[in-house]
């Protein structure tokens, strides 16, 4: 304790490094992922106005790199994904009450005219928007029958998503973007320190979405594994979206923490978790319902726990930051 | 002793306005636990004897009554909840009253849209009521007398599914109310009073066993909550376990303050509900109950920051504060903060006040509803905005660094989570 508190107060930045850090943030790692995630979300809505028919590879193509762009982002939940609940629209999930195919069905069965209109399609309960609605239509053997209809709410549901990424994208490319980089009192943020605090918040948070939603979640209990809860299981995505959510929280991290006592701990602790996930050859996590598959996943949970209490030690003594509560805190 | 800690700080240091030990909120703090908690037991008690007229001599008013006590029951109830999230013994016990949502279908009859077993849960459709013996998470099930026993140990989150509720106050609201399938439309469930007739009168089938259900559930509910009280009393363990680090114990109210702010009602309670649309989607569906529970939450996070609780009968329960303590620290940001709780209270306030004029809190959520959807994010912004002044309340009060000493505080949600 007396230890950390020195380290405290040795490398607590100087404003100027601070702001420095801010600007890094926001120009090698949250612009230029939202920018990604813009024109991937461009791509899809242009390829689903061709190709609309659920089993079409460049429809799967496109949505594939959409949702893969969307994973590298979606810890990032502050300000501009915030905003009109647009992360909660591009990737609703754990979705505990089975909301997102009730609602597709419903929408299918009735042929529900709000897929004619972006505006009020928009305007509809987030479980027929976005990645998780998208995967169901195109990969759910009850929801992907093609026709029509189908094909138009296929198209509803990409411009939905274009429009939503693009709308973020313009906002950290704008005045909300200039502000993080700037706190003050008009600025999003009062102090250097708020946002910075924000941005830790935000990694520990996808931190432990990985550890108790994207894994724990399948793991269940050792009694009651639960593969069927798996993140994008039907698309075959579970253990990628480990994977890139782990690698972008990387990239995050090493900015976050340049120059900081300990941040060669929190590397390497990342490194043998992106390791131990390349290797394990799972990719819906079937194997949590066999012991010795079992033991593979939550080892690789073990090694996200890792990072994030060494993380959360050393980036939290060294930046001077205090985690915020979060989403995650109610049950 | 408060007074004569008073006059000699006065005399040492003369600009503080008065200095506040933390030993002293924090037995304020479980006095209100132990006020609210015996509170939510009286008013349970009551329910429990509207409940055995209603078995005994089932009639329209004896349902009526029935409910009028359940209503009554949860105003103390749920400001309680702001004991959650910061106290590990109050975390550990509430799923047993108060878990929602729930899979209403594994314990009685519903209606033919709530569909059948689902990918979450195969017993959201069992209906124990209607079913002496089942299968159960691969086990076989002698159900054939209901018993609170039955109830706790067999049935609640049957198969680790958190949505088989089988007990507590949602429990209960669905045996007094019934789904409610108005949709986004007024009115709440109406479970017609001949489901606890016996004889050829009973409507529903099953009558003996729905009145034995509804009992054995009121009676776990009023031991439950004997429990809880008695954890808060002089000598409990509840009292013991938040003593015993002063610091800790201070960012234990904290954190419950912002856990149930945030993460809870502002996200889970009500953001997600608007933004699915879903009329199911509300604290107390059934009663359509929900302005209440939103109310009563906000109205339980100010009363522990301010030291201050208004009892059932009315008497006060009240002393040092966190408020006192971030006041010493900084006078500016007490005064935001309760400004905020203030704003807080006000805005889930004008919810209630719609709701009872009759734009209940399932047509706010309606799809397009722009008046809805202002009155529910007026409240889900006024409990953001309070949070980030709870996080400020944090850092003043000095409290990050004890999250270094492993304490579950704010920066443990996998604590939290559990």
């Amino acid at each position: 304790m007396r230890v950390l508190l020195m380290a405290c107060f040795l490398a607590l930045p100087l404003p100027g490094q601070a702001s420095e850090l801010l600007i890094a943030l926001r120009d090698s790692y949250i612009r230029p992922g939202f920018d990604r995630l813009q024109q991937e979300s461009a791509n899809l809505e242009a390829v689903s106005k061709e190709h609309c028919a659920p089993e079409d590879t460049e429809l799967r193509t496109a949505f594939g790199s959409a949702w893969d762009a969307w994973i590298a982002v979606a810890h990032l939940r502050f300000g501009p994904t915030e905003t009109d609940n647009r992360a909660f629209s591009l990737g609703f999930w754990p979705d505990t009450r089975g909301t997102v195919p009730k609602t597709l069905a419903a929408m299918i069965a009735a042929e529900n005219p709000a897929v004619k209109d972006p505006a009020q399609f928009s305007e509809m309960s987030i479980a027929a928007h976005g990645f998780t609605a998208l995967e169901f239509l195109l990969y759910d053997p009850a929801l992907a029958a093609p026709s029509p209809y189908h094909c138009t709410l296929v198209q509803a549901v990409t411009t939905d998503i274009a429009k939503t990424s693009a709308a973020i994208a313009a906002d950290w490319n704008g005045p909300y973007g200039a502000g993080y980089g700037a706190p003050g009192p008009d600025a999003p943020f009062a102090s250097d320190l708020d946002a910075l605090s924000k941005t830790y918040t935000a990694m520990l948070t996808g931190l432990e979405f990985n550890i108790n939603a994207r894994l724990g979640r399948p793991l269940g209990s050792f009694d009651r594994p639960r593969p069927t809860r798996a993140e994008a299981r039907r698309a075959g995505r579970s253990l990628r979206h480990v994977q890139l959510s782990l690698a972008s929280l990387h990239d995050l991290a090493s900015i976050l923490m340049l120059d900081l006592e300990g941040a060669e701990m929190v590397e390497s602790a990342f490194i043998t978790a992106r390791e131990a996930a390349a290797a394990l050859d799972d990719p819906v996590f079937a194997g949590v319902a066999a012991p010795q598959s079992r033991l593979r996943i939550e080892a690789l949970q073990q090694d996200l726990k890792k990072i994030d209490e060494l993380a959360r030690l050393h980036a939290s003594a060294g930046l001077g930051v205090s985690q915020g509560f979060n989403a995650l805190d109610g049950d | 002793m408060f007074r004569l800690f008073l006059a000699t700080t006065a005399l040492a240091l003369p600009l503080a306005a008065h200095a506040t030990e933390k030993a002293d909120v924090l037995t304020n703090y479980a006095n209100i636990a132990e006020a609210k908690y015996g509170d939510s037991l009286a008013t349970a008690q009551t329910l429990q004897t509207a409940v055995e007229a209603l078995i005994a001599e089932p009639s329209a008013e004896a349902l009526q009554a029935a409910k009028t006590a359940w209503l009554a029951a949860r105003v103390p109830y749920q400001q309680t909840e702001v004991y959650r999230f910061g106290n590990a013994i109050v975390d550990d016990w509430e799923g047993k009253v108060n878990a929602w949502p729930l899979d209403e279908g594994l314990i009685d009859y519903v209606d033919a849209s709530y569909g059948g077993p689902s990918d979450e849960n195969p017993a959201a459709a069992l209906n124990v009521i209607a079913n002496p013996s089942f299968t159960l998470g691969g086990a076989e099930v002698d159900a054939n007398e209901i018993t609170p026993e039955l109830l706790s140990d067999t049935l609640h989150e049957a198969d680790e599914v958190e949505a088989n509720v089988a007990t507590g106050y949602h429990a209960i609201e669905f045996l007094l109310w019934g789904q409610d399938l108005n949709g986004h439309g007024y009115g709440p469930g109406s479970r017609p009073w001949t489901d606890y007739a016996q004889g050829d009168d009973c409507t529903g089938d099953n009558c003996d066993r729905r009145a034995a259900y509804l009992k054995a559930a009121t009676d776990l509910l009023v031991s439950d909550l004997e429990w809880m009280a008695a954890q808060w009393a002089e000598g409990g363990d509840a009292r013991a376990a938040l003593m015993e680090d002063e610091s800790a114990g201070i960012s234990a109210i904290l954190t419950g303050m912002g856990s149930l702010s945030y993460g809870e009602q502002a996200g889970e309670r009500m953001r997600l509900g608007l933004m699915l649309n879903d009329p199911e989607e509300e604290h107390d569906c059934f009663a359509d109950n929900t302005h209440n529970s939103h109310f009563f939450d906000g109205l339980g996070i100010r009363n522990v920051y301010l030291g201050r609780y208004v009892g059932t009968d009315g008497s006060v329960t009240e002393g040092a504060s966190v408020s006192d303590l971030v006041a010493a620290a900084d006078a500016e940001l007490d005064a935001e903060l309760r400004g905020k709780l203030d704003a807080t209270v006000l805005a889930l306030g004008e919810i209630k006040t719609a709701a009872e004029a009759g734009f209940s809190y399932d047509m706010m959520l309606e799809a397009g509803n722009a008046k809805g959807e202002a009155l529910v994010m007026g409240g889900v912004n006024a409990l953001v905005d309070q949070t980030r002044s709870i996080e400020k309340a944090v850092s003043v009060l000095g409290l990050d660094a004890i999250e270094f000493e492993g304490s579950d505080s704010l920066d443990d949600p996998d604590a939290v989570f559990q």
